[in-house]
């Protein structure tokens, strides 16, 4: 496979060439992307090969059931899918809540292929669904950076945007996530985007709204783009570069776009009510302000009108920003959500939401992960940003704005790592294919005859570019073996590329996390299947009705593999749930039966790494459960309890009374006594637990795995122990507590978008 | 002659031979006893040490009529015909006897089989048969849950004498038990206990239809292994290929599981969930290949399988440990070469598979539906059973390229054990030049495809002139 | 300020003169959406914008028939050709109606 790979980009500059008839070198562009295509499905592969066609971590479960959903009860009745298997006993509307575009997606290609009498199972579809997209996105790319510089630059990018890591972790094969197609519709989009700002033509303008819609229907990152497009519109503005073009491929694109993105229920009327897309809409009015003011000038071009003009222009923006910040005021429009604060101020939500913040992919990027997720790219991008900057025009403006806000955005959290990566293949592809042209286009005829060929070539399809850079190649100068030594160096330097990319795919991001491998001294591997085995247990060996309280990472994949009602998932949308749930977790037993008994709970599930030494368990993350029901519950909860005296969270004898004796504990050491020796030996800690040897009273096992990695146990009913009845009065007091809590937290940024899309939704159907 | 028959046992299990001179005998399925018929001696076998009971009955039947006899009647008692699943009789020879239900006027509860013999048995003279049934869910769990050290106890309640509507001059039962722990059993003299085995009788002149309660409890930690249900998916292709799928729920019928589950005791030692089932072997065809075993979330990687020489020998380890109560349920394919089991000459085809295949050691079925994929154009489909089975309506199956739909021979039975595991047949016709259709149709809609291609890029160039047409 | 005032006329008389017969009939279409579009509005201030998206997309609809129609005229004004190289009065006409076709399927949809 690295072969392959490695073959590609060095096809790149290959399209140079391309004989005078069109017909070659569409040939060649044909071919280079089709291989481009294959390569990068082909490296998307590994974990299918290794393992097997299967669904990968948290959220692609969730995303296959719905889409099996989808599939078996048809679109309608998924948009009206009340799912009571999610948020006991609240209930999630998934048609509602969920962006579409992924599932539908999917299920018009099973539908397409059903229809051809294809048999072809919805999990395949899904499983390789992201690679197949990446070959889309590797086409967009391509048509993006060929509308941004040269065709030749546009395959580089296509090549680097199919195999580089930041964007293949997000798109292997079982990785069936919305990124997967978002990254395709964010490049086409872009692509339509730049295409309608050159021509000025309202039908390209359409078409990047529908591009736009489907992007809205498929991420929730599509606030990317309704904020930068209007950015890129504000900057030229300020830089005079406003054009007739501009103004007709904005206007129509927004307006559009407007009324396109509103279809979507999860949306709803957010577009108009929100600040992360009052930008668009405030550019919106005054390019329309702008638009009249040059209208009014051009019908009389006389000196006193210009002072006018941009007075009238400054006049109508503050008049804008400022109907922006009183009607945020006046909370016609909603502020901006924790999310989103959260990437201006990155410490935010570490203080005020930490549900937020114990996500890993929510942290900020560190500098090694630029360069595993990049490589290369990571040093050539600025070169070819910086030619854009140099030889600007309208589209390079984009780009580069494109690129700073994706570079900022990347800084913040490892997640956006991903809106980052196209750009830097795009700007990868515009320097490599500046660089390469360097080198060959001087060649003297003594050269190879194939080179001085692509010299004409490189005349007669960049005339425009090549006149700036003239000056520059000449005082370059390289001697006689630079040139070769360069080709040679920067071929090595793509060899390597593609090694790592290769790599990095293969050894950091094809692990489907629900299925582990370890390896044994003599190489062989061992397959740990605990999480299936508990899974699948489930399914099978209880009621229907099961309720399963897990810590929320879990929550999609009990309700995918193990078909049963979970209390709280992965769509963390009621942070006072999870918290009550946090509660139970990090309460000493008797507390933990009244929240659990409360919330009618009949399994208990923990994921307890201590006797494989996996390191992604509950305890590990336990301190995160603390801190959100601390949030909710500051009375009950305090996080410094958990903590030794010296501040240290351990589990040992050392640890603190509270943690040696809370829900979590018990259930992840219940007569843990295997493992290693001594008898009992935690290996993710590293440490002998300290509590030992006591007694469930409100629970037993149900079921543990062979690796004790998912422990089952089973909430006794009341007359089950020893214990006085609680009369009926007093059991129900603390639902009602529960939820006028839950209303009076909803200050809380995850919350707030709830009622609105309820309210949009049942006005549709009106 | 006669024995009193406590009604209230379930778990009575007998099959009773009637010898019996007919003269109304072939088609008409009402048939009368006849005193003329003696049994001399009845060896009978009960094997109880699996989780079916296998009762094998070795007969000396005796002419005491007037006229050679043909035929003979065989019958079971009303308490134990719903377990019963299987039943076969074979002669001296070892050559299976052809077998019929019938009925007798004034014994409407009893159920009888009527046996053709191979040669009529001569006046006075005597015969050595040998029947086997298999009974299913005989052997009731008690207590009925146990906790997880426990062992699992089982009872089972049968006739101590040969049930039979005439008159057996000589009988011996050995219960088969292939344990030692007996904590209790029936004690009518003359009884003996040797390891693992009780023997009881020889009892003389026993009456017909004579019942008496054989009871005996005793420790039974064979895997109760009962599949609920199993879909078997055949798909046949000209090309060289069989495909067989089946769908398999599986659950543990025997003793609950009472308490919590304990992975600590589990792991201490192998002994330890004595009647629960870690894994279970299931044999395939000699020839079969690409085998997988997946459940609805992916593949098991728990399972290891090694050829051998006449079968393919699958070590099937379920997700999880199977205890009293718990299910599971996989799929498990794999596909054979055509051409073991296809015939054909010219145009006509003869189908040769198993209904069944072997999914456990001493298994029962509840339920078993075969599906036989036939390929499109197969027409004048006859199937042949080796016995009664219930054929549902055919339907059609779509798939890759098909335009008309496959033909999908689908029947089912209810009850299946090993002894089942029998070829049938279906004939059909399919002319050969139907194999080169697929094949065309991928031609033809390739052809196709580069014709959109070419009639597109020629249109393309037609709009650009309108275009240019246009703007001037 | 009175600049401002004595320079309308002046305008006036500019559009009149210099404006073709055939960009006065767009004008006149867009005169039309425009008030439309503010009667929706006033409308809903003054009774209320129950429905939500019924309103909306009756609002929006009218915006978007607006800027459709500047477009238009942006794209068949003569003056602009130089703007719009590539593009002919026909193809904008054209593109006029297509994005017509998109949008008013989408209002259709959203208007419940």
């Amino acid at each position: 496979m690295p072969a392959t790979i490695a073959a590609k980009p060095v096809n790149g500059p290959d399209q140079g060439i391309f004989h005078n008839t069109a017909g070659f070198s569409t040939l060649i562009t044909v071919t280079v992307l089709t291989l481009a295509w294959l390569a990068g499905f082909a490296s998307r592969l590994f974990a299918v090969i290794r393992f097997e066609s299967i669904i990968h971590e948290f959220d692609p479960w969730f995303n296959y059931r719905s889409t099996a959903y989808m599939v078996e009860h048809g679109f309608y009745n998924f948009l009206n899918w009340f799912d009571e298997r999610a948020w006991y006993p609240l209930g999630r509307i998934v048609g509602g809540t969920v962006y579409p575009g992924l599932m539908l997606t999917s299920g018009t290609i099973h539908w397409f292929l059903h229809a051809l009498n294809i048999p072809i199972h919805i999990r395949d579809i899904c499983v390789f669904l992201a690679p197949v997209f990446s070959g889309l996105t590797a086409i967009a790319t391509y048509l993006l950076t060929s509308e941004l510089w040269s065709r030749g630059a546009g395959l580089f990018a296509a090549c680097f945007i199919a195999i580089v890591p930041g964007y293949s972790s997000r798109s292997v094969a079982g990785s069936y996530d919305n990124e997967g197609i978002a990254i395709f519709a964010l490049q086409f989009t872009y692509y339509l985007w730049l295409k309608s700002v050159k021509s000025g033509s309202v039908f390209w303008s359409v078409c990047t709204a529908l591009s736009y819609f489907y992007m809205v229907s498929a991420w929730g990152g599509y606030v990317f783009i309704i904020n930068l497009i209007p950015l890129h519109v504000f900057v030229l503005l300020i830089m005079g570069r406003f054009s007739q073009r501009l103004f007709v491929s904005y206007t129509v694109f927004y307006i559009i776009g407007l009324v396109f993105s509103m279809q979507i229920p999860f949306v709803g009327f957010q577009p108009i009510r929100t600040s992360e897309h009052m930008a668009a809409s405030g550019v919106f009015a005054l390019l329309m302000a702008v638009g009249a003011l040059k209208y009014l000038h051009s019908l009389n071009p006389k000196g006193e009108w210009k002072q006018l003009l941009i007075l009238g222009t400054i006049v109508a923006a503050g008049a804008v920003f400022l109907a922006v910040v009183a009607l945020t005021y006046m909370g016609i429009i909603a502020p901006w959500s924790g999310r989103f604060y959260s990437l201006w101020d990155t410490g935010y939500a570490k203080i005020h939401i930490p549900i937020i913040a114990s996500v890993s992919e929510h942290q900020p990027t560190t500098w090694s992960s630029f360069f595993f997720d990049l490589h290369v790219l990571v040093c050539t991008f600025p070169v070819g940003l910086w030619y854009c900057i140099k030889n600007i025009n309208d589209e390079r403006v984009f780009v580069a704005l494109y690129a700073l806000s994706a570079v900022y955005f990347a800084g913040v959290m490892v997640r956006l790592m991903l809106t980052l990566t196209p750009v830097v293949c795009v700007l990868a592809g515009i320097a490599f294919s500046i660089i390469l042209e360097l080198v060959l286009k001087e060649e003297d005829t003594t050269q190879a005859p194939i080179e001085t060929e692509e010299v004409k070539n490189d005349k007669s399809g960049k005339a425009k570019k090549r006149v700036q850079e003239t000056v520059q190649a000449q005082d370059q100068g390289p001697g006689l073996y630079a040139r070769p030594g360069t080709v040679i160096a920067f071929m090595i330097l793509l060899m390597l590329f593609s090694v790592h990319c290769t790599w990095a795919t293969s050894n950091a991001y094809s692990s489907p996390s629900i299925v582990l491998a370890s390896y044994g001294n003599d190489g062989s591997r061992r397959i740990l299947d605990d999480f299936r085995e508990a899974y699948g247990w489930l399914s099978q060996n209880t009621a229907e009705d099961a309720r399963i309280m897990s810590w929320w990472d879990y929550g999609y994949q009990i309700a995918g593999m193990g078909n049963r009602t979970t209390l709280v998932d992965n769509n963390t949308w009621n942070n006072s749930h999870i918290a009550l749930v946090g509660k139970a977790m990090a309460s000493n037993e008797t507390a933990a039966y009244e929240i659990m008994s409360m919330l009618d709970v009949d399994y208990v599930l923990v994921i307890f790494g201590g006797a494989i030494g996996y390191s992604g368990d509950d305890i590990n993350k336990f301190i995160w459960m603390v801190r959100i029901a601390e949030g909710e519950h500051p009375k009950d909860i305090h996080e410094a309890d958990y903590f030794t005296e010296r501040g240290e969270y351990r589990i040992d004898a050392e640890g603190s009374k509270t943690m040696l004796n809370c829900l979590m504990y018990k259930l992840s050491y219940y007569r843990y006594d295997s493992g290693g020796s001594p008898p009992g030996y935690d290996r993710t800690r590293n440490a002998l637990p300290g509590n030992r040897g006591f007694k469930l009273t409100y629970l037993e096992e149900s079921y543990t795995t062979e690796h004790w990695l998912v422990r089952i146990y089973r909430v006794k009913k009341r007359d089950e122990f020893n214990r006085p009845r609680v009369p009926l009065a007093k059991r129900t007091i603390p639902t009602s507590n529960s939820i006028s809590k839950k209303t009076s937290k909803r200050r809380k940024g995850l919350l707030k978008n709830k009622p609105t899309v309820v309210k949009g939704k049942k006005m549709r159907l009106e | 002659m006669s024995i009193e028959l406590p009604a209230k046992s379930k778990m009575r299990i007998f099959v009773v031979f009637l010898l019996f001179i007919s003269a109304i005998c072939g088609s008409t399925n009402v048939d009368t006893i006849s005193g003329e018929v003696k049994i001399k001696n009845v060896d009978r076998i009960i094997d109880c040490s699996s989780q079916l009971v296998k009762t094998t009955s070795k007969i000396t039947l005796e002419n005491t009529g007037k006229a050679p006899l043909k035929n003979f009647l065989l019958a079971v008692e009303s308490s134990v015909k719903d377990n019963l699943s299987f039943l076969g009789v074979k002669d001296s020879n070892n050559k299976d006897l052809r077998l019929s239900e019938t009925v007798v006027k004034g014994y409407g509860d009893v159920r009888f089989y009527r046996v053709d013999l191979k040669d009529p048995l001569n006046v006075g003279s005597t015969a050595v048969v040998v029947a086997e049934a298999v009974l299913t869910k005989a052997l009731q769990p008690y207590p009925t849950a146990i906790t997880q050290q426990e062992d699992q106890l089982v009872k089972f309640i049968g006739n101590l004498y040969f049930f039979s509507p005439y008159h057996v001059t000589s009988q011996k039962t050995n219960v088969i038990l292939n344990t030692k722990t007996i904590e209790s059993f029936t004690k009518v003299k003359p009884f003996s206990q040797l390891d693992g085995t009780l023997v009881y009788g020889a009892y003389a002149n026993i009456g017909p239809f004579t019942e008496k309660e054989l009871s005996v409890h005793f420790k039974n930690n064979s895997p109760f292994l009962t599949v609920s249900r199993i879909e078997r998916l055949i798909e046949v292709s000209h090309w060289g290929n069989i495909a067989i799928e089946e769908k398999i729920e599986i659950e543990h019928t025997g003793a609950k599981l009472k308490g919590p589950f304990s992975r600590y005791d589990y792991q201490q030692d192998h002994h330890s969930g004595p009647a629960s089932v870690r894994s279970y072997k299931t044999f395939l065809p000699a020839s079969a290949a690409d085998v997988y075993y997946r459940d609805t979330n992916g593949n098991i990687s728990t399972s290891n399988m090694k050829v051998k020489k006449d079968s393919v020998e699958l070590d099937l380890r379920p997700r999880y440990p199977l205890f009293g109560g718990w299910k599971t349920h996989y799929t498990l394919g794999y596909n054979v070469p055509s051409y073991e089991y296809l015939y054909h000459s010219g145009n006509e085809y003869l189908l040769k598979m198993r209904v069944i295949d072997h999914v456990v050691d001493d298994m029962q079925v509840d339920e078993l539906v075969t599906k036989v994929i036939l390929p499109e154009g197969a027409h004048s489909i006859k199937a042949n059973f080796p016995y009664p089975l219930t054929r549902l309506p055919d339907t059609l199956h779509y798939t890759y390229l098909d335009t008309q739909g496959r033909p999908v021979i689908t029947f089912t039975k209810r009850n299946v054990v090993e002894n089942h595991i029998q070829d049938f047949q279906l004939r059909y016709t399919f002319p050969t030049i139907f194999m080169l259709r697929e094949p065309l149709l991928v031609v033809a809609s390739l052809y196709t495809l580069f014709l959109c291609v070419i009639i597109y890029v020629r249109l393309d160039f037609s709009i650009h002139k309108e275009a240019h047409v246009k703007a001037n | 300020m009175p600049s401002v005032i004595s320079v309308i006329p002046k305008l006036y008389h500019e559009y009149t003169t210099k404006t073709s017969k055939k960009l006065k009939i767009v004008d006149a279409y867009l005169l039309y959406v425009f008030l439309t579009g503010v009667i929706q509005f006033v409308y809903c201030c003054l009774v209320g914008t129950f429905p939500f998206n019924s309103f909306l997309s009756g609002f929006i609809s009218c915006v978007s028939s607006f800027v459709l129609g500047v477009c238009l005229r942006l794209q068949v004004n003569p003056e602009n050709k130089n703007e719009f190289s590539g593009l002919s009065a026909e193809r904008g006409f054209a593109d006029f109606i297509f994005a017509h076709l998109v949008l008013h399927i989408v209002v259709m949809n959203f208007i419940g």
